[in-house]
């Protein structure tokens, strides 16, 4: 295990480093693409290495065959990550379902948000689509933890709703602007871009292609719970670059199907 | 489902960190409680952890999925001719049996959630010749019995073709259930689709299908509608001897609940949700068996229903509601003896892993194939025997062969609780205990011996054979091997 966060002092990843799911199959030879140190370099990131099994397996039985060649190659990416500055928590998992694990460790380490991986050539300028008041809290709390401090320009973008005015949306994001410069961001490394555009997925996927990484929300809470939901995955299909998927608040007791 | 544990709590974290300290041996692994159990065997041994996915929902579909095939679309014109109406005792008798070793299994369970099931039970507390003659009876045992469910998949493919139309030369049970028997094999080396939710759907669609059947012919039976029928005499010529004969047959109903144990390291919460799904899968097919025993002797005399055979329940449903009651049993016959078959394969080939694991047999046997994921040698050791076995269409003797080898390991599981709670080792903790554990153990081990005989001395002769090849090959290859208390 390379746990450089003391485990009991659990104020530590709430309030300086928001905590980051990186999930990678790591038996089929998913690595961390270029780019992730450097994009997570003040983040706790939890180096999620998961191995999906057929049900006619047993779980022990592949750890038993493959548990010690993906724990060293998940402790050589961790120590990638921790160099560029990152605190670094490896979980291996063998599953039968990928989505449990995922949601469990979201859930374990309360993580801000899951990495799609993607790679990205530099972490310049980061497209963070808001989408409405709610979580705006998470999303200012990971964009603050994750940027403040660096040279990393913010766009903050909103797509307008049918029944919301320009003055609305700007309105909507001059706050998180505020709540961003509250948590130590440099207000001139901050723009603002509010937009009317017929297809939100189409319209973040095309300013994020100015942009080194996407931040974004998870999809509408009300319908499904899945960290990739579809949004996000379209993004990111679209974009290529990484994309953090910001985690809706999990209320107590709710996190299982 | 329970409540995941906290963020606070976590599940785990390494052997060496201090938020694993297990403090609570007895912990009730209630709803908000993380299951101590699951987190003792899940520790991460710094070469990862396993996620347990299973819940409740798919421990009874195992159970059940496993179980119903046999005993109402195999069983029951066999059973009948054999014992008459009081073929339903045979299977009430066979139900008590199972109960009397589930619960003890359910101890054993709680307190070794690991895969293997009755096997690692037996070889931890009793040590590693008892283990090592169940262990790889186990693995024989789940062979006949697949075989056996293979032929009965075969006759109800067969019945297709017979309600078609098509006239086939040959009785196409045993070459389709050879067939069936292939297919799934590769199926099972080769797919990597998850099965699960298929395998609830199955067992959801089958309960719906045999409730709105029984209920019309249980009320059919009773007079009503239609006319009520005369019931034979109860108790067949022989009195209680055919019937006690027909439990040893039926018993092979009652082998799926062991398997809930097999996958024992992939249930959630395993406190809470083994115990319910053994118990709970043995008494719903239980009910299901004897009240389709009762309906199918109240549509004809048990002599006919002989005749029918393997598919007894299908002129059984058309009695009631013509064709379509036919076309109806049929197709849940399908579904019933295709899980019954596909899950007993998987629970060979977790068998054959289970003694690997212990070096009981070369270690190669669970090597897994990384492309596919799944254990190729374990599945083709599983595969292999099964369809030559089911190429001998010898349903009755497969049957019996199954349910000894079982019932020998069913009778070890009581003796071993008996013995661990005599011993009472640090490492046994059970969550569940059984009730009355001496007395239900001590019945449920003599019950299981006993049973074995009433079987024909063709099985009991198998059987034993089996059973002292696997002695030898134990002496032969492994008494350096030292299982008793080991994790």
């Amino acid at each position: 295990m390379t746990d450089t966060t003391p485990p009991d002092d659990p104020t530590r990843t709430e309030t300086d480093r928001p905590a980051v799911l990186v999930p990678l199959e790591v038996l089929e030879g998913e690595s961390p693409p270029t780019g992730t140190p450097d994009l997570l370099a003040n983040a706790h990131v939890v180096l999620l290495g998961y191995h999906v099994i057929p049900e006619q397996t047993a779980t022990e039985q592949a750890r038993e065959q493959f548990g010690e060649t993906a724990m060293a190659k998940l402790e050589g990416f961790a120590g990638t990550l921790a160099e560029a500055g990152a605190t670094v928590e490896v979980r291996l998992v063998f599953t039968h379902d990928e989505r449990t694990t995922i949601d469990r460790l979201i859930y374990e380490h309360d993580c801000l948000a899951v990495l799609v991986p993607n790679s990205t050539e530099r972490v310049e300028e980061v497209l963070v689509a808001v989408r409405g008041t709610v979580g705006i809290d998470r999303n200012a709390r990971l964009v603050a933890g994750l940027f403040a401090g660096t040279d990393v320009a913010v766009t903050l973008y909103h797509v307008l709703d049918d029944d919301e005015t320009t003055d609305d949306g700007e309105t909507l994001l001059n706050g998180v602007k505020a709540e961003l410069v509250d948590r130590g961001m440099d207000p001139d490394g901050i723009e603002v871009v509010v937009e009317d555009a017929a297809a939100a997925v189409d319209a973040i996927a095309r300013h994020g292609e100015a942009h080194d990484a996407v931040i974004m929300g998870e999809t509408d809470p009300s319908v499904t719970t899945f960290v990739f939901g579809m949004p996000s995955e379209q993004v990111a299909e679209r974009f290529l670059g990484p994309v953090l998927v910001v985690q809706r608040e999990r209320p107590e007791g709710e996190a299982e199907e | 489902m329970d409540a995941p544990d906290g963020p606070d709590v976590p599940e785990s974290g390494g052997p060496s960190d201090p938020r694993r300290e297990i403090d609570a041996p007895n912990d009730p692994g209630g709803v908000d409680v993380p299951d101590v159990l699951a987190e003792v065997v899940d520790a991460d041994t710094g070469e990862g952890e396993l996620e347990r996915t299973i819940g409740l929902t798919g421990g009874l579909a195992i159970g059940i999925g496993t179980m119903i095939g046999a005993g109402i679309f195999v069983f029951p014109g066999l059973a009948a001719e054999n014992a008459g109406p009081a073929a339903s005792l045979s299977f009430a008798i066979g139900a008590v049996v199972a109960l009397l070793v589930a619960l003890p299994a359910s101890e054993l369970a709680t307190a070794m959630p690991r895969s293997g099931g009755g096997y690692f039970f037996i070889s931890r507390g009793l040590g590693t010749a008892p283990g090592a003659v169940v262990g790889l009876g186990l693995w024989l045992g789940l062979v006949f019995a697949s075989a056996f469910y293979l032929v009965g998949l075969g006759s109800y493919a067969g019945q297709v073709f017979l309600e078609a139309g098509i006239a086939l030369p040959v009785d196409p049970a045993v070459p389709l259930g050879v067939a069936f028997g292939v297919g799934l094999t590769a199926l099972s080396l080769f797919g990597t689709e998850n099965t699960a939710s298929l395998q609830n759907g199955i067992v959801a669609v089958l309960l719906v299908i045999l409730t709105l059947f029984l209920s019309y012919g249980s009320l059919d039976a009773l007079g009503v509608f239609g006319t009520e029928s005369t019931p034979e005499r109860f108790f067949p010529p022989g009195g209680l001897l055919p019937v006690l004969q027909t439990a040893a047959l039926v018993f092979t109903s009652y082998l799926g609940f062991a398997q809930v144990a097999t996958v024992a390291g992939d249930i959630k919460d395993p406190s809470r949700n083994l115990p319910l799904a053994m118990v709970a899968s043995v008494l719903v097919v239980g009910v299901f068996y004897v009240v389709t025993v009762f309906v199918a002797t109240s549509a004809f005399g048990s002599a006919r229903l002989g005749e029918f055979g393997e598919t007894a329940m299908v002129e059984v449903a058309r009695e009631f509601v013509g064709f379509p009651g036919a076309i109806a049993i049929v197709v849940a016959g399908l579904l019933a003896t295709f899980s019954s078959a596909n899950a007993s394969i998987l629970s060979a080939s977790r068998a054959v892993y289970a003694v690997s694991r212990d070096d009981l047999i070369p270690a190669s046997a669970s090597r897994i194939n990384l492309r596919y994921g799944t254990p190729h040698v374990a599945l083709g050791l599983a595969g292999g025997p099964i369809v030559v076995l089911a190429a001998t269409g010898q349903v009755e003797l497969l049957a019996e062969v199954a349910s000894f080898l079982h019932l020998v390991m069913y009778g070890l599981i009581c003796v071993a609780l008996i013995r661990l709670r005599r011993e009472g080792p640090d490492w046994y903790a059970p969550s569940f205990r059984c009730p009355a554990g001496f007395a239900v153990a001590g019945v449920g081990a003599l019950a299981s011996f006993a049973l074995i005989a009433f079987m024909q001395p063709a099985s009991i002769g198998i059987g034993i054979a089996v059973m002292v090849a696997a002695y030898g090959w134990y002496r032969y290859y492994s008494t350096d091997v030292e299982l008793k208390g080991r994790f």
